[in-house]
């Protein structure tokens, strides 16, 4: 979404977001524009709030980055502890995904190759497989035909020398 | 009531993998507060799920709260109500002053003036 004007005041979560929120927390339940629009900006507001109690909590501690510990703090000072617990698990079940994930890959990734040239050897291979085989086969077909070509042959001499053995045999007697 | 947000929980934790809010926006948003510098991610995660609690807990405190629920609506007025009647969400009254008719304001604006004149 392109943002029409450059005022950071005019920053707001997009419209459409919101509308799904509060269509799926208030199923069959009309929502006047009005009412859809407010709740657009207490979203800006709300984020105003943390990110400025966030702020203070995060200045005293001396630290310079906002961290979750600073954002908890500021929940609880404001009133709004209540969303504490749940927003503590969906972030812990957001690492633990990530943390699976990261493991998974890592084995490939101690290899030291990405995952799109591991991809590409592995077609390599696939493909030198199938050609040696393709070759092996054209040898066995060649070996098979070279043996039947000599049993042939062999064949025909033995029976050529059998008969070349009769045949001389009825000229020796001639001769004597 | 404790067994039935548990299994709350369960379905959330399995439908949502992440959040419904932009995080990009939620972060430009904080940084428009003045004074802010540097967010951390998970800080930024936990800000962005917060906000969309915040948004589900206004929409059905209102709605549970207002007068539209016999008619199956939600209002601005029940909205604005719920925002003074509720501590926590009282920060939102700057930005969502009930609506009041025009000639009750300039009634409110005649009274004044007669206190600046008594003065």
């Amino acid at each position: 979404m392109a943002s029409s004007s450059g005022n950071d005041d005019d920053l707001t979560i997009p419209r459409a977001a919101i509308n799904k929120m509060i269509k799926e927390t208030l199923p069959n339940v009309r929502v006047a524009n009005d009412a859809r629009e407010l709740v657009v900006n207490c979203c800006t507001e709300f984020i105003h709030l943390i990110s400025s109690e966030a702020n203070e909590i995060c200045n005293k501690s001396e630290k310079k980055t906002i961290s979750p510990e600073h954002v908890i703090n500021a929940l609880e000072s404001l009133g709004f502890a209540s969303y504490i617990t749940e927003v503590k698990d969906v972030l812990q079940e957001c690492k633990t995904v990530a943390l699976k994930r990261r493991k998974a890959s890592s084995r490939l990734e101690n290899l030291g190759i990405p995952e799109e040239e591991l991809l590409r050897q592995q077609q390599e291979l696939f493909a030198k497989a199938r050609q040696q085989q393709a070759e092996l086969a054209q040898q066995e077909w060649l070996q098979m035909q070279q043996a039947a070509q000599q049993a042939q042959l062999a064949a025909a001499s033995a029976s050529a020398a059998q008969q070349a053995g009769s045949s001389q045999d009825e000229d020796e007697e001639d001769d004597m | 009531m404790s067994e039935q947000s548990m299994d709350e929980k369960v379905e959330r934790a399995t439908n949502s993998k992440n959040v419904s809010l932009p995080m990009s926006r939620v972060k430009l948003i904080m940084k428009s507060s003045p004074d802010v510098s540097c967010i951390n991610q998970d800080a930024l995660f936990l800000t962005t799920k917060a906000t969309e609690l915040f948004v589900q807990h206004l929409a059905l405190s209102s709605y549970t709260n207002g007068s539209g629920k016999e008619k199956n609506t939600l209002s601005y007025s029940d909205l604005a109500n719920t925002a003074e009647e509720t501590e926590t969400f009282q920060f939102l009254t700057d930005i969502l002053p009930k609506k009041i008719l025009a000639r009750d304001y300039l009634k409110s604006l005649e009274a004044r003036e007669d206190e600046e004149e008594d003065n």
